[in-house]
């Protein structure tokens, strides 16, 4: 590997001989048994610029956070070398501290040692800066530091620290930083970073003067699908001689195709998590409206009470909170804790928020929605109204501005798996998601009163007639519903703005998928949310503009109500009589 | 040997629910003027091939071709409709919010455009029509009643007076005499008798003493299963041992 | 049986009182309130108000012809309401001339977004004559496309609401975009002039509220005429039951894009008479809530009645005026209330008081309130409506 490295430097055999001595002293790390201020110490004092350069190259590979500091005061001329004159002796070199005193004379530590410098008898010394000579540098000599330095900041103990510097040192496509990045790459233990450093090291070896070497570099670039190294392949193949050009051009069609792919993958992802979130909206309504008929407006402002008692939550983890309904002074005390224990405040605001809205959803079945039934038309326009109410409620007690809801800790966090980013948030939306239908699910098919439910919503009198006691059924399911649209909202907070009108934004949605995948069919409203959410992103994805995706994926199932205009999955039935 | 032309042709029309076939390869012919009754127990397919034959469904496989050479499976209700083909329906289907007069105007053949229903005037002889309609039906002292304020057996007649009103070609009358007391059944009995002839009817019937009335001497179909299970004269037809097993043995029962 | 049923004189009374409170409330619409403020009795600002009222009473019958006659709950009439208006504010800021805040010959929004030259979709509008033909023109296009597609897919009764109410959204969406070109966010304002009249001129908005008083009263009678006619008939026999409709021979379909096209166009009126009056049109107006608003001031004043609709827009707008002054916090909470408790306990409105308060004196024959599809009612039904 010494043979294709580094072009444009001062000068280029000393250079190989350097980084040879590194490389060296890299395999064999730990053989210099100096600390690295004696090495520096040894280093100012030698006669020779050679003997210089190969001391502080020695330093290679180390972590000692005083070499970098020393090294750079080293650069900035503030060492001195001083020369003992009575008696005479080693040239010893030094920093000064501390303030001038009245005969312009500094403290001076050592800097073999840290010590302060001191005489014959023994007492710390104070010199002026004419008593010693600055430490000077040569273009060698700095050239060996900024290895020695880069070389330290790519090897910080922390994977992911180490993998954002290599990948900057690619970007600022500054020459000089390659040696490092070659000295490193034949050691670096982690996967993804010696991927990184990989893609620098070609990235930088583009602006090379050798052909040869730029087309290996397009190359490596090609084969690592690198998307940041677009701009500089592109650079290259309008600047570069005609075959560079062309293997930059190669490269980046690979990597077009790579781009491509990964903005599939990606835009599946988050179509996805989408389709999650509006399934989760949507299932809740799948279920008042799917199965009981009640178009029921106020679903949004469930699902605003489901966000809202997340907040409070939250609050009453935290530090409390301070309310004003209709001009009351309300307080709610806090927990006052932090960290984790705050951030569990989230897995208590789930089942509060199912539960509030739940009791929020009875209150509004037994106060209006039961004489409703059969009348889905007025249902829909009383609920409207219900809607109003509850927002401008919820204005009033919270305030019309958005109230924050902290993620916790474990939920804002990513994970990138090959160029696409996975946001913790979203996989545990998709999870959550399953966990709901799974169990809605379970609910309807293996349980008493999933019993009960389907009974009623085939045929109400007949059940009925059969002692179910429908009002009860309608009142639970009811709730259940509700119950489901503040967990919506307990999500929905972590993932966007928590407001008195947030129900509004995704109720529009909610019906849509609700009506595309039949009404009354939960597997129906499943796969529409998911397809949706996909079309969404993938609009959004081409289009490159959210509200023309959104505008066409609505013009979509208008048009595809036309091919099917009971949705995707009907439950038949057949005629009064045979 | 010449025949009369057929009126309405089914073939091989099949047609299920949801994994229940309803109506299971049936052939029905009807002649130009015939009466024709249709018999067959619960689930037979009777409705279910009336709501075939008018568009309300469509078969999943089959034909059903009027005057030979019309293929109704292709069309929707109303242009079933304007063929000439009238329903009543099994259980009486009336506008209740409206008059029995209005009922009997939307009833009445003429154009069904848009623009004819806004500019159109209710001509002199249009309005005697109903009035005629008015008093065979015996509603004429009702016609400006709400048509849901009719009792039962008087909306079955509305919508027997709908069916003339319209002046279809062929009639498909699903239960006629249902709650209807037996004087009335008999006079829409005499009434689909009379119509005989004129029109083409089939009727859809399970009151035996009411189908003997209007079916003697013509043809029945029994209905089974969704397909035909045999076809003749009424008499022949109630000592058909398979009809009896499936049907007769057990409609005695309320007889 | 020269007249078989001679028309009772009770009716004909009742006939006669009806055609004198029409044409007395046309008077006093069209004629005494505009008298009334020029001798100075009703002052600028409440005939301004009128005259908005009036135009939302206009959306409101549009609302009623669609939902109380035939049956079709339209939550999207507020997209052909601002559609009208669009239209006539394209008109109106072109005639905004070169007196807008950048001085330059066209609206300041284009200016603002880097526009130097008007773009083509816009150069027409400078035609008063264009702009109306397409106030109504738009509108129905639109109506007529997005019916059609409903219709023949046979989609009814929530299911019809609902995709109104995306179709709005979706319109909404667009409009709060830029790019658009017509205003984003904040639409169009500060309009100065119409057919040469300076807006400010209390003249020129009592002429903008005689126009709309006019076509209110124009509306009501087609609207009334059109329901006492066969179609009527037709329309009223789809709202109760669409499938036997279907089974006498209509194309129900057809009726339905004819309601909704016709329906469209009077709301795109009254909008285009309103932005005038209220000298401002921005994408909030075609929001899914203000078009269920109409539908509450058309349950409110009392639906399958053409005088409902107008009672309700009227009266709903004044306790809106008042409230939202009085109490704002309070108003939104008012409305919805006002709301449920029309649902839940009159279901005929305020014009249906009169006959509850009568039917709780003697028992009059019952009438009930237009029956509705019922309940989970899948779009394609195989089961006999009966």
């Amino acid at each position: 590997m010494m043979n294709h490295q580094v072009t444009k430097a001062p000068s280029s055999g000393k250079l190989s001989l350097l980084l040879g001595v590194l490389l060296s002293w890299w395999l064999i790390l730990g053989a210099s048994a100096a600390p690295p201020r004696e090495v520096i110490a040894n280093a100012l004092v030698a006669e020779d610029v050679a003997e210089q350069a190969k001391l502080v190259g020695s330093l290679a590979g180390q972590a000692d956070p005083l070499i970098p500091q020393l090294l750079a005061k080293w650069k900035e001329s503030e060492i001195y070398i001083y020369e003992p004159t009575e008696p005479a002796g080693p040239k010893v070199a030094v920093l000064f501290v501390g303030e001038k005193d009245a005969d312009d004379k500094f403290a001076a530590v050592r800097v073999d040692t840290g010590e302060p410098l001191k005489d014959k008898d023994g007492k710390p010394m104070r010199l002026t800066t004419d008593e010693a000579t600055s430490a000077d540098t040569d273009a060698n000599l700095r050239l060996a530091m900024k290895v020695v330095l880069d070389l330290i900041a790519v090897a910080d103990p922390d994977p992911a620290k180490r993998l954002k510097v290599v990948q900057q040192m690619g970007l600022d496509q500054d020459l000089e930083k390659l040696p490092a990045l070659e000295v490193r790459v034949a050691g670096e233990p982690d996967a993804k970073v010696q991927r990184a450093l990989k893609e620098a090291i070609a990235l930088l070896q583009l602006k090379s003067e050798d052909p040869a070497k730029q087309i290996a570099a397009a190359k490596t670039l090609a084969t690592l699908g690198s998307i940041p190294a677009q701009d500089a392949l592109k650079t290259v193949a309008r600047e570069g001689s005609p075959p560079v050009a062309a293997a930059a051009n190669a490269a980046l069609a690979e990597i077009a195709k790579h781009l491509q792919l990964v903005n599939t993958y990606g835009t599946v992802f988050r179509g996805l998590s989408l389709g999650s979130v509006l399934l989760v909206i949507a299932i809740g309504l799948a279920i008042t409206f799917g199965l009981m008929g009640v178009i029921n407006m106020a679903h949004g402002e469930l699902i605003a009470v489901g966000a809202y008692t997340t907040y409070m939550v939250q609050n009453v983890f935290g530090p409390g909170l301070a309310l004003s309904p209709f001009g009351m002074k309300l307080h709610l005390p806090g927990f006052g804790a932090t960290g984790a224990a705050y951030d569990a405040y989230f897995i208590a605001a789930l089942p509060l928020s199912f539960l509030m809205a739940a009791l929020v959803g009875l209150v509004l079945e037994r106060g209006i929605i039961q004489f409703l039934y059969r009348r889905p038309l007025e249902s829909l326009l009383a609920t409207w109204g219900v809607s109003l109410v509850m927002q401008q409620l919820l204005r009033l007690t919270f305030g019309a501005n958005n109230v924050q809801v902290d993620s916790p800790a474990w939920l804002s966090g990513n994970w990138t798996f090959f160029d696409v980013i996975f946001g913790w948030n979203r996989v545990f939306v998709i999870g959550f998601a399953i966990a709901i239908i799974v169990g809605t699910h379970l609910l309807l098919t293996k349980t008493h009163l999933g019993l009960l439910i389907r009974a009623v919503m085939q045929n109400r009198q007949m059940a009925a007639c059969m002692g179910v006691p429908t009002e009860r059924v309608n009142m639970l399911t009811f709730a259940f519903g509700s119950g489901l649209a503040g967990l919506a909202g307990a999500f929905l907070s972590q993932l966007g703005n928590v407001g008195p009108g947030m129900g509004q934004d995704h109720i529009v949605g909610a019906f849509m998928t609700v009506v595309v995948g039949g009404v009354g069919s939960i597997f129906g409203t499943v796969i529409s949310a998911l397809g949706i959410g996909v079309v969404d992103q993938s609009f959004q994805q081409i289009l490159g503009n959210p509200v023309l995706g959104k505008i066409l994926v609505l013009g979509g199932i208008i048009l595809f109500l036309q091919w099917k205009p009971a949705g995707l999955f009907v439950t038949k039935s057949r005629s009064l009589e045979g | 040997m010449s025949r009369k032309p057929m009126l309405l042709a089914a073939e091989g029309v099949n047609k299920s629910f949801a994994g229940f076939k309803a109506i299971n390869d049936l052939n029905f012919y009807l002649e130009e003027g015939e009466l024709r009754t249709v018999i067959g127990p619960n689930g037979a397919g009777k409705t279910s091939f009336l709501d075939l034959i008018t568009g309300r469904t469509k078969p999943d496989t089959g034909s059903i071709k009027w005057e030979e050479e019309t293929e109704l499976t292709h069309l929707s209700e109303y242009e079933i409709f304007r063929l000439g083909i009238g329903r009543k329906f099994q259980t009486p289907t009336v506008y209740t919010d409206h008059t029995v007069f209005e009922n009997l105007v939307l009833s009445l053949e003429g154009s069904r455009g848009v623009f004819a229903s806004i500019f159109g005037k209710l001509r002199r002889l249009e309005r005697e029509r109903i009035f005629d309609i008015l008093k065979t039906i015996n509603l004429t002292a009702k016609a400006e009643w709400k048509a849901g304020a009719l009792a039962h057996g008087q909306k079955q007649w509305l919508e027997i007076g709908m069916l003339l009103a319209q002046n279809a070609k062929l009639l498909l009358v699903d239960e006629p005499a249902a709650g209807m007391t037996d004087e009335e059944t008999h006079r829409t009995g005499e009434l689909l008798l009379s119509l005989a002839g004129e029109h083409t009817i089939v009727v859809i019937e399970h009151d035996m003493v009411f189908v003997r009335q209007i079916a003697a001497g013509r043809k029945v179909t029994v209905l089974h299963q969704g397909s035909v299970l045999c076809e003749g004269p009424v008499d022949e037809v109630q000592n058909d041992e398979r009809v009896i097993e499936v049907y007769l043995g057990r409609k005695h029962r309320h007889d | 049986m020269m007249t078989p049923f001679p028309p009772p004189t009770p009716k004909e009374i009742l006939a006669r009182l009806e055609i004198f409170l029409i044409c007395a409330g046309s008077l006093l619409l069209v004629v005494f309130l505009p008298l009334l403020n020029i001798s100075g009795t009703i002052d600028n600002y409440t005939l301004n108000l009128w005259g908005k009222y009036l135009c939302y009473g206009i959306l409101a019958i549009s609302v009623d012809l669609l939902w109380g006659y035939t049956g079709l709950l339209s939550l999207g009439q507020a997209l052909f309401f601002s559609l009208g208006g669009y239209m006539m504010g394209m008109y109106l800021m072109r005639m905004i001339g070169s007196l807008g805040q950048y001085k330059k010959p066209m609206p300041d929004f284009l200016v603002f977004l880097g526009w130097t030259e008007l773009p083509t979709f816009w150069k027409p509008f400078d035609s008063f004559l264009f702009a109306a033909i397409m106030i109504v023109l738009l509108p129905s296009i639109i109506a007529l496309v997005f019916g059609y597609l409903a219709f023949r897919s046979r989609i009814k009764g929530v299911y019809f609401s609902i995709l109104t109410q995306a179709l709005t959204y979706a319109a909404a969406l667009m409009f709060f975009r830029n790019d658009m070109l017509m205003g984003g966010n904040n639409g169009f304002t500060d309009f100065k002039f119409i057919l040469g009249q300076n807006l400010r001129e209390p003249a020129t908005q009592r002429g903008l509220y005689i126009a709309t008083a006019v076509l209110t009263v124009g509306a009501f009678l087609i609207c009334r005429w059109l329901t006492k006619t066969k179609f009527g008939l037709v329309q009223r026999a789809i709202r109760d039951s669409e499938t036997r409709v279907l089974f006498s021979g209509y194309a129900a379909a057809n009726y339905k894009l004819f309601v909704f096209v016709l329906c469209a166009v009077l709301a795109a009126l009254g909008g285009a008479l309103y932005v005038p009056q209220v000298g401002i049109i921005n994408p909030s107006e075609m929001w899914p809530d203000k078009s269920l608003e109409a539908v509450v001031w058309c349950a409110v004043g009392g639906r399958g009645t053409l005088v409902g609709p107008i009672i309700g827009a009227v009266s709903v707008n004044a306790l809106k005026s008042w409230a939202t002054t009085e109490y704002p916090d309070l108003w939104l909470i008012l409305l919805g209330g006002l709301f449920i408790l029309v649902v839940l306990f009159l279901p005929k409105g305020i014009v249906g008081i009169p006959g509850m308060i009568a039917g709780a004196f003697k028992r009059a024959p019952k009438e009930e309130a237009p029956a509705e599809p019922a309940a989970a009612e899948p779009i394609v039904k195989t089961e006999a409506e009966a």
